[in-house]
Order: C-alpha cells, then structure tokens, then sequence
C-alpha cells in the first residue's frame, strides 16, 4: 500500500478527516436550514422571504452570521463565570455528538456503532444540562423559570421518544443504525408502526422546542427564557445552532428507521450517489414537516404541554410497545403491526376528538331581530 | 386530529398560491389618482407665476397650523401682465406637522395648493427635522417642471 | 391561599410587569400582573401611554377639523368612529343626508368592521402563537379592502372622508364592482382564517374556557359590543337603536353562550359574513344622487345645546357627547369609549387563570389604544 492509504489507515487519522467532514457538513446544513426556513414559512405566508441580500437571499444566513459575530458579547456581572461560559456548548455538542453516528450512506459515517440507536438518543438527552446551565447562570428569576419549564418539557418528552425507538429496535431486532436500514429493503418501517412514527415526531417537535410546544420561546411574552442573558455568538450556539442541528439529526434518524433511509425503494445495489440522493430527499421531507407545522399551529400551554406528554404520548407509546411485543412473541405475521398499530392511532385520534370541544356551528346561536 | 389536519391542509394550499409581497423599492405598488399626499403648489405657467396669491385661507383652515403665508403687491400686475393684484410673497408649509387631511385644498379659492399623489409626495424621509420645513420654491418646484396634475374633486 | 404548606414554606408572590412596550399589548398598555405559582392573584392595569389630548383638541378646532382627531383617535374603525361624529353633528345641526351618501357611508362603514376584525383575527392568532400565518392572510384581505379606501378616499388609514351632512366626494366610478369583488374575497379570506383556526385543536385548548365572564358581570361593567354578544345577550346598537338606514338591511345578530374567549373569537368571525351580508344588500340597493345636502352651509354653525349619539362600533358601543355653546367650535367633545369599558372588566377576567392566559384574554378584548386613552 502507498504510504497515503497507509496514512489514512491510521484509525486517528480516519476519525479526525469524518469528524471534520461531518463538522463542514454541519455548518453548511445549518446555514442552509435558516435560509430555507424563512424562505418556506415565508412561502406559508405568501410572502417572499429574504430576497435583497444576494439573488433570492442566498447570503442571507452569511449575513446573519456576520452580524451575530459582531455584537458584543454581554455578559451580567453577577452571572455564574464558570456554568455562564459552559451553557452554550453544553447546549450544543452533543447535538454535534450524534451526527456522529448516523450512516448517510451504506459506507459514508463517522463510526458504525453497535448500539448507535442507543448512543443516539441518549447523548441528545443531554441538551437539557445546557439550559439548565443558562438559566441558573443568568442570575435573572425569569431565566430560571423558563430555563425550568425547558427541562421538564425535554426530560418529559424524552420518554416517548424512547420508547418510539425502542418499539422500533423490537421490530428491526438490532440497534444498530446500518442493520435498521438494510431490514427496510422491502418495506419503510412507518408503514408497520404507523403509531411510532406519529409519537416519533411529535417527541421530535417537542425535543426540538418548535410549535407547538415551544413554551421556551413563549416564555419571553411574559417569564422570559432560559437564553435572554446571551447575546452574540453565544445566543445563537445556544439557540439557532443546537436548534437547527437537532433538527438535522433527529430528521435524519427519523428518515434512517421509518422511512427507510437510503435503502428503499432502490435497494443496496445503486451507487452512492443515489443513496444520497434518496437521504437527503427523505431528511428535507421530514424537515419541511417540521417546518410546516411550525408555521401553523399556536403554542400550547405548559400544563397543556405536560399533560399532552404524559396523558396521551406516554400510554400510547407503551401500547406501541406492548403491541409490537405481542406480535414478535407469537410470531404473527407482519401486516398485523400496520392493522394493530393503525387502529391504535385512530383510536387515539378518536378520543382526542371526542374530548376536546371542538367548535361546531351549534355552538354558537346567531339570532336575527332584538 | 382533524382540526390540525385541515389547518395543515389549509398552509399547504397558501403554499400554492403567487407571494402577495412586491419588493419596494424596486417595485412600487401603483397609487390611485386621488391619493393624498404631502401637498404643493401650483405653477401657473401662462402667467409665469404660482396660483396662489397669499389669502391666508388655508392658513386659517389648517387644523395643526403648520402653514405660514405672507402676501405682497404682485409686480406683474403693476406691469399689465397678470389679474392677480396680490401674490403670495413667503409661504412655509411644516410637512412635519402635516397630518394630509386635505381640508387645505377644500378650503382654497384660487385652486392653488394641491395634494401630491405621486410616490415623492409619501417619500419624505429626511436626516434632519428642520429638512421637512419648506419654503415656497420647494413646494412650486414639481409644478414648474411640469407634468404634474393634480386631482380635483368633482 | 394561605394554607398550611404556604405558611411553612413563606411563597412570596411575584410581579410580573407586562409592560408597555410589549408585543403582545396591542398598543401602549401596562398591566402588573401579582402571580402566585401559576397563577394570577391579581392585575393592576395602567393606562394613559397614549393619551394625547383628543377632546381638548376637538374644542379649539371648528366641526369640519375636529372629525380627523375621530380617525386618529380610533384607529382601527375609522369610518365607524367619522360616522357617530358626523351624525351626532347632523343631530344637532338639523341636517339631512342625502341617500346616496348614507349608503357609501353604510357600505364604507361595514366594510371598515371587516377590517377591524381581520386586525383582530391576526393579532390574535399571533397572541396565541401562530407564527404569523394568520396574520399574514388577515392583513392580505384587508389590504384588499383597504385599496378600495384609499382610491375613494386619498389614504390608507386616516380617511377623513366623511363630513357632517353627507361624504366629501363621489366614489369613484369602479366603486360597485370593485366592492362587489371584494365580497366575495372576503368571503374566500373568511373561510381560510376558519379552517386555519377555528376547529384547530391547539387553538381551542388555549381558547376554551378562559377568561370567561357571566351575564350579569359583563352588564355591571358595561360591556359592548362583541364582548356582550358572546356572554348571550342578542344586543347590538344596529337592531335595538337603529341609526341611518340599519332598518333596510337584514342581518343576524351572532351571540356566544359562555362569554369564554372562544366565543369572542366566533362573535367576531361571523359578525364579518353578517357585515359582508349588510354590504351586497346595500351595493344592490345604493341610488344615484347628491352627496351633500344643496343648502350645506360652508362653516357650520351650530345651535347651542346637546346630543349624545352612540352607535354600533366593532369594539363596542362607541358614543359622542356634544355640547354646542352655539358658534363653530364645539363646547365640549367628549367621547365614550368601547375599549375603556370593555377594559374594565380585565380584572375579573384574568384574576384566576394561568399567566399565559393573560395575554390571550387581553387579546381577545381586541383594544385600540388610541381610544382607551383618547
């Protein structure tokens, strides 16, 4: 072997040109995820988006970033020095961190790990350390409380999400991302866990703080939020970077275990290139959701945010789970997880309907003459 | 869930539709002929000298006084070469006081202050406040270059 | 609430100041809420931010300038607040409006109701978190009305069109149709606003059942207009008291039945179709003609005395008080305000509910600053 395989052989050297592909892949991502955000909410609202910073506002997250990088960086004298400089990149590196394991292609990824779905979702538990940090550091009553409603709302939301995932390792037998994605060579995993998938991106939304569960932001109509002492680059490693990273991945991983990542429709058999093609069509899919349902719905309250969580998220995860169960043990066959695990989201959507007032016509008397 | 489900069904048919948002300033949006805008005065260009003849009647008319007139003995009327025996001889207009309400124009006998329903009669963006005070030859300058009609009510 | 676990553990409450510059207070108002856990124990309004002399204005000004403060002081329903001015003026005057004229000013007056609730509709939605879709298609069908304003009247916002005996010119002459097209995108705007909202399920948990207000409350405090309407009373100033020609047009009166916020929400929507109803009857019906009575007088004088003239506003009853000493400026001007009565009742509303719901009952009072402090 010439002496620059042998070079790139190096187990080091391998890991730090991934990590720094990875790194570069992340920074264009997120760039491009804020322009593409205004751009499509402001399609939502037919409007235009930004179109004066380069043709069609192209510069425009180029701008953002200068303009972030020039202000100053405030910092509240009684703040906490040490819990203050370590909140923004508590935020944000393990939303880095688990990029670090996702498969883009059969063969492009930092390092395929065993138990990556495990690793995954326990290191983007982590984010809620940083807010916590941000609030207490800030020395400012408001920043707590809403750096508070934060953590409960991501602690509380992490449950579901688990067991989303968990039901789904049941079905794939395996945790490892690769082994997932190579079992959806026939069929996406959302068309036998349609339930998962809906519990899947409703812990995301939530996980990722946007509408309709973004309570944090909320905060700053009246208790203010964990990240209203930052300012500059910290703000936006807190708030725009670990957002839009989380989303990158959360999506990814979404696109990877239901919707079959880059093995379906085409199989194993096509060139990286379509594999890439494939994964990045499915992630942008899922982020335009995310985005759309962002722009549509209004913010719930936080009571209404946890008992959303725990009154109707948390049971149906765990039939999800329990149904999958039943299904592996007894060896049914497989059409039986899209009729079980339909049905249970229809029942749920059912109740919901049925509970919530909803306004018809008969509510509302109109009455004509005094 | 079906009420999500028809507002996500409602923002995906928005998605369709053309941007209602024109880019101002490259794009100005076309303003109709009654339009008010900040006002000026009027040039009479067979006499060779503004309509106005300083009768104090918008001054008196004006609800947040922000016009100020001074009339003099017309030159030209001594000379045979016009009607008007008085003229207007200093009129200052606060285009910062202004509220466009137009009871000016009403109020006018000679016709000889009109709205601007042009889009440099809404651009009025001046660095400095003392800029927006003008003076008589501001105000006749777009009617002494021409082409500027105003719109008279019927 | 003083129990035992309070005592033990010394709760202070806090003071949440929302203060006046806030993008949720629809204007310059000040409210200090005292908030124990969740809740609010307390709210202590401040107003005033916005007051800029109105009614003194109006007394050194004569009948013909004193109807731009009536714009500018009710911003968002001008042609709502000109009317009752005009009216109250031809009161006591003794001046007969040609018909022509009260079917443009009927028409200008309806269509300005449409507005006014599409502003609400969006400051709403965006008080409870919709992330400015809702607003962005409310002002899109307002701008659509608010073309028609500015080509028969010469502005966008401050109309200053209507004058005590008539209007101050013709429409234009694509009046007719340009309204009648603009029914039927109203219509289109209305239901898109609806099927954004009404039945979204976030929306009605946040909407439901907050910030309600009993029958009797609401007329102890001297509630109006929508605000009355949702706690169940039929009571709308164009039916019970009809003025200039309401008699002529059929349309219903939409009533809630809880007074909740919702309800104020569904008052509001279907007051727009009726208003969209009162405006195709009365295009169909409007006759050639006149403007302004023949024997206008050029300043008007009028007789010593007064009249009080209160009329149907999208934010409630919104009166004038006249007292004419004789001469051509007004003695006295008063003005009664929809939105400071409706203002009133915000302690009762709000004492009890979660402090995030502050903000959307605030909302729901649909307030216009400029007439709470005149």
């Amino acid at each position: 072997m010439s002496a620059l395989e042998t070079f790139f052989d190096n187990v080091w050297v391998d890991a730090l040109w991934r990590l720094l592909a990875v790194l570069g892949l992340m920074v264009i991502v997120v760039l491009a995820l804020t322009y593409v955000e205004r751009k499509f909410v402001g399609r939502i609202q037919m409007r235009l988006g930004p179109m004066r910073t380069g043709p069609y506002g192209i510069m425009q997250p180029i701008a953002d970033m200068v303009k972030i990088l020039l202000k100053e960086d405030l910092r509240p004298a009684s703040a906490d020095r040490i819990a203050f400089e370590l909140a923004p990149f508590l935020a944000f590196v393990p939303a880095f961190l688990t990029l670090l394991v996702l498969p883009f292609t059969a063969k492009w990824d930092v390092r395929v790990l065993d138990l990556g779905l495990l690793y995954f979702i326990a290191v983007s538990g982590l984010t809620v350390l940083g807010y916590v940090f941000a609030g207490w550091a800030s020395d400012n009553k408001y920043a707590l409380i809403g750096a508070l409603r934060v953590a409960a709302q991501l602690i509380s939301y992490e449950v579901p999400l688990v067991l989303a995932v968990l039901a789904l390792a049941m079905l794939a037998g395996s945790l490892n991302l690769v082994e997932i994605v190579e079992k959806q060579g026939r069929v996406p995993f959302i068309v036998w866990q349609p339930l998962g998938f809906f519990l899947f991106m409703a812990a995301a939304v939530s996980d990722l703080t946007r509408r309709p569960f973004d309570v944090a932001a909320a905060e700053s109509e009246v208790a203010g939020g964990p990240w209203i002492e930052f300012s500059g680059i910290r703000w936006s490693i807190l708030y725009a970077l670990t957002e839009y990273t989380n989303m990158f991945a959360l999506c990814t991983l979404g696109s990877l275990i239901f919707l079959g990542g880059w093995n379906w429709p085409l199989g194993l058999e096509w060139g990286w290139w379509w594999q890439l093609a494939l994964i990045f069509a499915k992630t942008s899919a899922l982020i335009l959701v995310v985005m759309w349902v962002n722009a549509t719905f209004p913010r719930v309250r936080v009571d209404q945010l946890m008992s959303f969580c725990w009154k109707l998220l948390l049971p149906l995860a765990f039939v999800q789970v329990f149904l999958n169960g039943l299904i592996l043990v007894y060896d049914w066959p497989d059409w039986t997880f899209l009729v079980t695990s339909g049905l249970a989201l229809a029942a749920a959507g059912y109740i919901v309907y049925s509970v919530l007032p909803i306004g018809s016509p008969s509510r509302m008397v109109v009455r004509s003459g005094a | 869930m079906l009420g999500v489900l028809r507002g996500l069904a409602e923002t995906l048919r928005t998605m369709a539709r053309k941007p209602v948002t024109i880019q101002y300033p490259t794009v100005r949006r076309p303003i109709p002929e009654r339009e008010r805008g900040y006002p000026l005065l009027l040039w009479d260009s067979e006499a060779g000298e503004p309509f106005c003849t300083g009768c104090h009647a918008c001054e008196r008319a004006c609800p947040t006084e922000c016009i100020s007139v001074t009339m003099k003995d017309n030159p030209l009327a001594a000379e045979e070469k016009s009607k008007r025996r008085k003229i207007v001889d200093k009129f200052i207009l606060d285009y910062g006081r202004c509220i466009r309400c137009r009871i000016c124009v009403e109020t006018c006998n000679f016709s000889a202050i009109a709205m601007n329903n042009t889009w440099d009669g809404h651009e009025m963006s001046r660095y400095d406040r003392s800029e927006l005070v003008v003076d008589l030859e501001q105000l006749l300058a777009k009617s002494k270059a021409g082409g500027f009609t105003p719109w008279v009510a019927p | 609430m003083a129990t035992d676990l309070d005592r033990d553990l010394e709760t202070l409450d806090i003071n949440v100041n929302v203060g006046p510059q806030h993008p949720a207070t629809h204007g310059v108002f000040r409210m200090v809420l005292t908030v124990s856990g969740e809740k609010v124990v307390d709210v202590v309004p401040h107003i005033g931010y916005m007051h800029r002399g109105a009614e003194k204005l109006s007394e050194g000004v004569d009948y013909r300038q004193a109807l731009i403060y009536q714009d500018r002081t009710e911003y968002l329903a001008q042609f709502n607040a000109e009317m009752c001015y005009c009216m109250a003026v031809e009161k006591l005057a003794g001046l007969e409006v040609p018909e022509r004229a009260e079917y443009i000013r009927v028409i200008l007056t309806e269509l300005n109701r449409i507005t006014s609730h599409y502003m609400f509709v969006g400051a709403f939605a965006t008080d409870i978190g919709v992330y400015g879709t809702a607003f962005t298609y409310a002002f899109r069908e307002r701008e659509y009305i608010q073309e028609i304003f500015d080509a028969v009247s010469g502005d966008r916002m401050m109309y200053g069109y209507f004058r005590p005996g008539g209007v101050v010119w013709d429409v234009t002459a694509d009046f007719k149709d340009r309204v009648r097209w603009v029914c039927g995108q109203t219509r289109v705007g209305i239901d898109d606003l609806d099927r954004l909202l009404t039945t979204n399920e976030v929306f009605l948990t946040r909407c439901h059942d907050i910030g309600a207000i009993s029958l009797e409350d609401a007329i102890d405090y001297g509630l109006s207009g929508p605000m009355l309407r949702a706690c169940g009373l039929p009571f709308d100033l164009r039916r019970a008291e009809p003025y200039s020609i309401y008699d002529r047009f059929e349309f219903d009166i939409p009533t809630g039945t809880t007074g909740d916020v919702y309800d104020r929400y569904l008052v509001r929507m279907e007051e727009m179709r009726q208003s969209v109803r009162i405006v195709e009857q009365a295009i169909e019906q409007m006759p050639d003609g006149p403007i302004m009575p023949e024997k206008a007088p050029r300043r008007l004088r009028l007789p010593p005395g007064e009249v009080y003239m209160r009329t149907e506003n999208p934010r409630g009853e919104y009166g004038i008080y006249l007292v004419s000493k004789g001469g051509e400026k007004p003695y006295r001007l008063k003005i009664r305000s929809s939105c400071l009565s409706n203002l009133t009742a915000l302690k009762q509303m709000i004492v009890g509910q979660y402090v995030a719901d502050a903000v959307v009952i605030l909302g729901s009072v649909d307030i216009v600053l400029g007439e709470v402090d005149r």
